[in-house]
C-alpha cells in the first residue's frame, strides 16, 4: 500500500464519518430558521459572538454548550441503567454507519488505480442500509422500556410498531428499484443513473420508478420518525415519547442521531432516485473530457452568483428598525468580504485546473470534488424537503398511520413490483 | 328567532382529495410561498424586534400598580381595605395607621403587593372608592433574581408615575 | 491474521451472548444477549465471504425477528417480581454440564479426526446476491418453492387461528 492508498482510505472514512456530524449543525439550523420562515417568524437569530450572528448558526453552538454542561441525571426509579445509557448511542451509531455505504463520488482514478469513494466499499450496499436502520429501533425500544415511564413506553411502542410495519413497503419499493438496476450495489446504481433516457432525460430512478420513489420517501419519513409520522414523540399526547426521561448529553445524542438518520436516509434517497453524485447530462466520463470548459463556465458563473448573493446579504442582514450605526451592516460587510475571499480562492483553483493538462489526475480530482459538491447539494435539498414536509403536514393518527402502511403502500408496492418486472422482461 | 345556520361545504370526499398527494402538494406549495417571500426579504416577517423596539401599551392595559397622591403629594389611600378584601389572589396586605393631616382619619402605614401572586385582574382598581390605586404605569416586564424583590412596598408604589395623561384615564384607563 | 482475530472475537462474542441468554433472569437482558449472538454469527458469515447470508442474518434474524421478540417483551412489561423463583437452578446447570461434557468431548474428537484442510477464499463473487440467487432459482427451484409453500401454510394457519378467536367472541 502506497502513501496515496492510505491517504485515500483515510479521506473516504473521514468523509463518511464526519460529514454526517457536520450536517447535524446544518440540519438543525435549517430546521429552526426554516420553521421560522415557513411560519412568518424569524427563528433563532440572537445568539452572537462579538456581534456576529452567522445567520443564527451561533445558536447551535450555544445549544450544544448548554446541553453539554447540563446536569446529566438518571432518575432513581430506572432499574436497567445499562440499557438506559446504551439506548441513545445505539440510535446514533446505527445512523452513522448506515451512511457508510453511500458513494459520494464516482471511482477516482489516480495513477492508473481506482479509489472507491464510499465509507465501506460493500457489494451489498442498500441491504446494509436496510439492516442497520432496522437496528436503530432497538435504541428506541430500549430507551422507552428502560425509562420505566408510561409516556416513554407508549412512545417506543408506537415507534417500534411503525418502523417494523414501514420497513416492509420500504423493502418492497426497493425490490422494484433493484429489478430496474439489476444490482444491489449503490455505486453501480449511481453509475447507471449517469445515462440518458431517450437521449435527453437523465436516467434517474425518479423518472424510471415514480411510484417506488413515492413509497420509499413516505417509508423513509416513517423510519426517521419525522412528521407526519412522529407519533413516537407526539408532544401533545406523549410529552416527548421515548426520550422523556433523558437529559443533557444523552438527550443530545438522541437528537443528533435523529438528524444523522435524516441525513443518511436523504443520501440513500438521492443515490437511489436522484442520480446520487451525478450531475445531470454530464456523467463522469464527459466531465473528465470537458473539465476545462466546465471550469471556465464555473469561473464566469461564480462571481455573478456571488454578486447577487452579496446583494441579498446586504438587503437582509440589517436591523429592520431605526438604529444608529447599525452593527448588522458592518457584520454584513464582513460576511460579504469573507464570501468574496472564498470565491477568489475557488477561482484560483479553477485557474489551476485550466492550466493543468486535460484528462490528467488534476482533472480527475476536480471531477471528484465537483461530484462531492453535487452530492452534498442534492442531499441538502432532500433534507430541506424533510423540513418542508414537517412544517406543512399535521401528524397522523395512529390507526391512519398503520392503515396507510398496510392497506395503501404495501399493495401499491407489490403491484409496482409486478408491473416493473413485466416491463423489464418485456424489454429485455 | 332561529339561529343563523351557515352550511359549510364538506371537503375531502372527491377522488383527487382522497388520494391526498395532490392536496399535500398544494399545502406544500402554500408553505413554500411563505418561505420564499420571507427569504427574499426578511423585513416582511411578522415579528416585533422586542428588546430594541418596545411595544406600544394602550392606556387600558393593566400593568404594574401604583398609588396615586393628592396634589400636595400626600397619599390618597385611606386604608379602607376594600382592595385587600376584593383581591382574588390575596396579594395585597395593608397595615393601617392614624392620620393627622385632616385629609382623612386613616392612612396606610405599609402597603405591600406581592407581584408574583398578583393576577393583574384589576379588581383592586375597581374596588377603590378614592381612585387611590391604579394600574396605569405601563410596566409589563418584571424581572429580578430573587423573590423578595417582587414584594413592592408603599415607597415604590407612590414614586412610580403614571404613564398616561389624565384625559386617557378618563376614557377608560386601568 | 486480521481475519483470525476477527474470527476469535466473533466466536467469543457469540458464545458469550448464548451464555448470557441462558443465565440472565430478566427476559429483556436475555433477548439483548441473543441479539449479540445473532450479530456475531452474521460477522462469522461475513468472514466466510457469504455476503447475502450475512446481510440476511442482520435484516431477518437480528433485525426483524428479534425486534418483534423485544417488542413483545416490552408489551408484557415484566417486573422482577413477576419472574418465577428458580430454586436449584445451579444444580440443573451442573447436571446439564455433566451430561454435555462427554458429548462435547466426542464431538471434539470427531472434528479433530477430519483431515486438516487449508481454507482458501473462494472466488470473489461467492455468496453474493447474484450468485446465491442464480443457484437458488436454477438448481434448487423446487425445494425453494416447497419451503415457501410451507411458510405460506404457516402464515394462513396463523391468520385462521387468530380469526377463530374473534369469531368465538
Amino acid at each position: 500500500m502506497s502513501l496515496l492508498d492510505i491517504f485515500m482510505i483515510a479521506v473516504r472514512v473521514a468523509f463518511s464519518a464526519f460529514i454526517p456530524l457536520c450536517f447535524i449543525a446544518v440540519c438543525v439550523w435549517m430546521e429552526r430558521r426554516g420553521a421560522g420562515f415557513f411560519q412568518d417568524r424569524a427563528g433563532p437569530n440572537r445568539a452572537a459572538i462579538y456581534g456576529f450572528r452567522a445567520a443564527g448558526l451561533v445558536q447551535n453552538a450555544a445549544d450544544g454548550i448548554k446541553l453539554f454542561f447540563k446536569e446529566d441525571m438518571i432518575s432513581d426509579h430506572i432499574k436497567h441503567k445499562f440499557f438506559f445509557v446504551m439506548a441513545p448511542f445505539i440510535v446514533f451509531f446505527c445512523a452513522i454507519i448506515s451512511f457508510a455505504v453511500v458513494p459520494f463520488a464516482d471511482t477516482l482514478v489516480l495513477g492508473g488505480r481506482g479509489y472507491v469513494m464510499q465509507g465501506i466499499p460493500m457489494d451489498i450496499g442498500i441491504l446494509w442500509f436496510l439492516a442497520v436502520t432496522g437496528f436503530s429501533v432497538y435504541g428506541i425500544i430500549l430507551a422507552g422500556w428502560s425509562s420505566a415511564n408510561k409516556f416513554g413506553l407508549l412512545g417506543s411502542l408506537r415507534s417500534a410498531a411503525q418502523v417494523i410495519s414501514y420497513e416492509i413497503p420500504m423493502g418492497l419499493a426497493l425490490v422494484s428499484m433493484l429489478i430496474v438496476y439489476g444490482t444491489v450495489n449503490l455505486s453501480e446504481m449511481a453509475q447507471y443513473q449517469g445515462q440518458l433516457l431517450f437521449g435527453f432525460i437523465p436516467m434517474w430512478g425518479a423518472f424510471l420508478q415514480p411510484v417506488s420513489l413515492m413509497i420509499f420517501v413516505i417509508a423513509a419519513f416513517a423510519e426517521c420518525n419525522r412528521t407526519p409520522f412522529d407519533l413516537a414523540e407526539g408532544e401533545s399526547e406523549l410529552v416527548a415519547g421515548f426520550h422523556v426521561e433523558y437529559s443533557a448529553m444523552k438527550f443530545a445524542v438522541f437528537f443528533m442521531g435523529e438528524y444523522v438518520a435524516m441525513f443518511a436516509s436523504s443520501a440513500i434517497i438521492i443515490t437511489l432516485f436522484f442520480g446520487g453524485y451525478q450531475i445531470p447530462f454530464l456523467n463522469t466520463q464527459a466531465l473528465i473530457t470537458f473539465a476545462k470548459p466546465v471550469a471556465f463556465f464555473m469561473m464566469i458563473g461564480l462571481p455573478i452568483g456571488m454578486y447577487y448573493f452579496a446583494g441579498w446579504i446586504r438587503r437582509n442582514n440589517v436591523s429592520h428598525y431605526p438604529r444608529e450605526n447599525d452593527p448588522r451592516v458592518t457584520e454584513a460587510n464582513v460576511y460579504i468580504k469573507c464570501f468574496w475571499g472564498l470565491v477568489v480562492i475557488i477561482e484560483l483553483l479553477l485557474i489551476g485546473i485550466l492550466i493543468c493538462q486535460s484528462g490528467g489526475s488534476a482533472a480527475h480530482v476536480f471531477v471528484a470534488l465537483l461530484q462531492i459538491c453535487t452530492f452534498l447539494v442534492k442531499v441538502t435539498m432532500m433534507i430541506f424537503v424533510y423540513i418542508w414536509v414537517r412544517w406543512t403536514l399535521p401528524r397522523f393518527r395512529y390507526d391512519q398511520l398503520q392503515k396507510l402502511g398496510w392497506q395503501m403502500l404495501l399493495p401499491l408496492a407489490l403491484l409496482n413490483i409486478f408491473i416493473t418486472s413485466a416491463v423489464v422482461i418485456a424489454l429485455s | 328567532m332561529g339561529a343563523k345556520v351557515k352550511t359549510m361545504e364538506r371537503r375531502g370526499s372527491t377522488f383527487i382529495e382522497r388520494i391526498y398527494l395532490v392536496e399535500i402538494f398544494k399545502g406544500m406549495a402554500r408553505t413554500l410561498s411563505h418561505l420564499l417571500r420571507n427569504l427574499k426579504d426578511n423585513s416582511k416577517l411578522y415579528v416585533r424586534h422586542y428588546p430594541e423596539v418596545q411595544p406600544e401599551i394602550p392606556a387600558g392595559w393593566r400593568g404594574r400598580h401604583r398609588l396615586t397622591t393628592h396634589d400636595d403629594g400626600t397619599v390618597k389611600c385611606v386604608a379602607c381595605f376594600m382592595c385587600q378584601t376584593n383581591c382574588p389572589a390575596d396579594c395585597i396586605s395593608i397595615e393601617a395607621g392614624e392620620r393627622h393631616d385632616d385629609k382623612a382619619e386613616k392612612m396606610p402605614v405599609s402597603f405591600n403587593i406581592n407581584l408574583l401572586e398578583c393576577i393583574y385582574c384589576g379588581y383592586c382598581v375597581e374596588a377603590c372608592p378614592l381612585d387611590a390605586i391604579r394600574m396605569d404605569t405601563g410596566i409589563f416586564s418584571l424581572t429580578d433574581n430573587n423573590r423578595q424583590a417582587f414584594i413592592i412596598g408603599l415607597d415604590e408604589l407612590l414614586t412610580t408615575p403614571g404613564a398616561y395623561p389624565e384625559e386617557d384615564q378618563k376614557k377608560g384607563g386601568a | 491474521m486480521f481475519a483470525e482475530v476477527l474470527f476469535i472475537a466473533f466466536a467469543a462474542l457469540s458464545i458469550l451472548g448464548a451464555i448470557g441468554l441462558i443465565l440472565f433472569r430478566h427476559p429483556m437482558k436475555g433477548a439483548m444477549s441473543l441479539i449479540v449472538t445473532m450479530i456475531s454469527l452474521a460477522g462469522l458469515y461475513a468472514l466466510l465471504s457469504a455476503e447475502l447470508i450475512f446481510v440476511l442474518q442482520l435484516i431477518v434474524y437480528a433485525g426483524a425477528i428479534m425486534s418483534l421478540i423485544i417488542f413483545i417483551i416490552m408489551f408484557l412489561n415484566i417486573q422482577d417480581n413477576d419472574l418465577p423463583i428458580e430454586e436449584g437452578r445451579y444444580l440443573y446447570l451442573a447436571g446439564g454440564i455433566a451430561v454435555i461434557i462427554p458429548i462435547a468431548c466426542f464431538m471434539i474428537k470427531v472434528v479433530k479426526s477430519i483431515p486438516a484442510h487449508q481454507a482458501t477464499i473462494v472466488g470473489n463473487g461467492f455468496g453474493g446476491v447474484k450468485e446465491v440467487g442464480l443457484v437458488l432459482f436454477q438448481d434448487w427451484l423446487l425445494p425453494f418453492e416447497i419451503v415457501s409453500l410451507l411458510l405460506l401454510v404457516a402464515l394462513i394457519g396463523a391468520v385462521v387461528l387468530a380469526g377463530k378467536r374473534r369469531l368465538l367472541k
